[in-house]
Parts: structure tokens; C-alpha cells; sequence
């Protein structure tokens, strides 16, 4: 007889996204427990407290290396979104500019491309324009996941989800105050694009960076 | 004394629960002893990352064991107290009767 499974999703998630050399033996550990104390939401709790826990773990002990695979992730991101943007919305009244003494008025400009080509576009263009708009945010985001990820494969995990973490947190202070400061008919036509845009962007990072690929079960002796 | 030298409280059960478990220390086994010691439930996770901690440190050693398939076919990792490690523990118990051996009553208990 094959013994009871623990909850996939919770196992799913700690598999792809637990960090550290020791994430195999806490996957087995709680496997091994689930089968004693056969509890669900216990469970889901080690396993939803393990991954931030094994992440500052992994942080704080390799601070050099996070605040290298941070440099070389955003520093792709600019390259990348500062020369693709523009080729690839160039025409379209996207509102971008660049102007060297404003860098943060232009980065502003930039980042918001992919998500003003989607507003006020009509349809047919519309459904068109939305996936190449959220292609290329994705496209990018997976090219930054992966120079991250192979240039730090032994905190793999750790400097991927970081770097996830940190584009969705530009994300938030760039979009956010702006979606809560214009009229809600405004914010409405917003909403979308940009909650796509951000989905994109991290899916990307995510998945360039190796860590929704299936993972084997890893026998180690 | 340089900071990050203390051993806290998490670290200090974390040994003596090795020190008690002797050659049968991985993470199921630890996190059973600190919840029937303390009577709380453990972060297996918490518990792995102290151990790497105290591992960097040089107070405990790690070693792979045997995969069964109740956990999936994983390994299990065994953990051990090193010499250094006993000392820390020595020492901290010291400073801690020292200290517990200044104080007064504490509510109608003898300190």
C-alpha cells in the first residue's frame, strides 16, 4: 500500500519555491510527520511558513551574492526594457520620453509602455495589442530571471524570488499610487493592463528563472 | 565577544535537544522533542535553519542518511553536536545559573 499523500499544492509550492540546501529534507521530513499527525491544514501551515522562513535564511547568509544577482537583474531589466520598449511601441502613443535630467521621469515613462499601448486601444487591435503587450514584459522578465539564475545557481531560488519580489514592489509604488489617485472610471480602464503587466513581468522572472520547471523526485544518498 | 556569538534560546534547545537525541537527531525527531519539551509546535523549517546557522558556526555536523519511501524517497539529514558546540552549551549554562542564582523571589517562587 502507498502511503497517504500530503496536500500537492502545498507540496508544489515548497518544492519550486522552498530554498536551501536542506529544502529536499524538509520536504521529507514533512511528508514523514504528515503521515502521523495526518493533518491538512497543519501541513499547508509548515509548508506556507517554510518558504519565507528557508528564503531570509538563504538571504541573510549570502547578502554579497542577493545584492549582486539584484544589480545584474535590474541592470538587465533597464537594458532590456529601455531598448525593447521602444522598438517595439515605436508609432504607437505610449507617452514615453527619455531626458537626461529627468532619469526617473524617463524610467517612469518606459515602464508604463506595455500598459498605455493596451488603454484606449480599439477592438479588434485591442485583443491583439493586450498579448503583445504582456508578451514583452514577459519575454523580458524571463531573460532577467535567467541571467539571475544562472549566474547564482547555488542560491538559485533564493536570488530569483528576490528579484521577483523586488520588480513587483516597483511595480506597486509605480502603478499603485496612480491607480488609487485618478477617478475610479479612470482607474477602471487601468486596472487590467496593469495587473497583466505586473503578472507578466514575474511570471517571466519566475519562469526564465528555473523555478516553475518540473522538478524530478531527487533520491539523494 | 562579537555579535552573533550568544547562543539564543532557539539555538540553545536546538542543541540540548541533540545532546538528548544522540544519533537519532534529524528533523522529525528534533522538531518531536522541542513540541513535547516545550510544548509548541515547531517550524521544521525554522528548525533547518538554525542548524545551518549553528553548522556555519562549527557547533553541529551533518551527515545524509537513508531515504524511505514514507518520506517520499528524501533523505534524511542527521545532525550531531560537535565538541565545540558541548563547550557553548557548558558555557551558556554557566552564565545562566550565574545569573538565575542573583535574583530575588519571583512571585512566591524560589528563584
Amino acid at each position: 500500500m502507498t502511503p497517504k499523500q500530503p496536500p500537492r499544492i502545498a507540496t508544489w509550492m515548497l518544492k519550486h519555491f522552498g530554498c536551501g540546501p536542506n529544502n529536499d529534507a524538509v520536504l521529507g521530513d514533512l511528508a514523514e510527520q504528515y503521515l502521523q499527525k495526518d493533518s491538512a491544514i497543519w501541513y499547508w501551515r509548515q509548508a506556507v511558513k517554510a518558504i519565507p522562513v528557508s528564503f531570509f535564511r538563504e538571504i541573510r547568509g549570502h547578502k554579497r551574492i542577493a545584492a549582486r544577482a539584484l544589480l545584474t537583474g535590474w541592470s538587465m531589466w533597464i537594458l532590456a526594457g529601455m531598448s525593447i520598449f521602444p522598438l517595439a511601441f515605436f508609432g504607437t502613443n505610449t507617452g514615453y520620453y527619455f531626458e537626461r535630467r529627468d532619469p526617473i521621469g524617463s524610467a517612469w515613462s518606459f515602464m508604463w509602455m506595455p500598459v498605455l499601448g493596451q488603454v484606449g486601444l480599439a477592438r479588434p487591435f485591442y485583443l491583439i495589442f493586450t498579448a503583445f503587450a504582456n508578451a514583452l514584459p514577459l519575454i523580458v522578465g524571463a531573460m532577467c530571471g535567467w541571467l539571475v539564475a544562472r549566474f547564482h545557481r547555488n542560491q538559485q531560488t533564493a536570488v530569483v524570488l528576490l528579484f521577483a519580489g523586488s520588480i513587483l514592489l516597483m511595480d506597486l509604488l509605480l502603478f499603485g499610487p496612480f491607480i488609487l489617485n485618478v477617478k475610479p472610471a479612470v482607474a477602471y480602464h487601468f486596472v487590467g493592463p496593469v495587473a497583466a503587466n505586473v503578472a507578466a513581468s514575474v511570471l517571466g522572472i519566475l519562469l526564465g528563472g528555473g523555478l516553475l520547471r518540473y522538478r524530478s523526485k531527487r533520491v539523494s544518498n | 565577544m562579537r555579535k552573533g556569538d550568544y547562543l539564543g534560546n532557539f539555538d540553545l534547545m536546538l542543541l540540548l535537544a541533540l545532546l538528548r537525541l544522540g544519533e537519532d537527531a534529524y528533523g522529525v525527531t528534533i522538531a518531536q522533542e522541542l513540541e513535547e519539551q516545550t510544548g509548541r509546535e515547531v517550524v521544521v523549517a525554522s528548525v533547518y535553519a538554525t542548524l545551518e546557522r549553528l553548522q556555519e558556526r562549527g557547533l553541529v555536523t551533518s551527515s545524509l542518511g537513508e531515504s524511505t519511501p514514507e518520506r517520499g524517497g528524501r533523505a534524511k539529514r542527521y545532525f550531531r553536536i560537535t565538541t565545540a558546540g558541548i563547550r557553548e552549551v557548558r558555557d551558556a549554562r554557566r552564565s545562566l545559573m550565574n545569573l538565575w542564582k542573583g535574583l530575588p523571589e519571583l512571585k512566591g517562587e524560589k528563584a
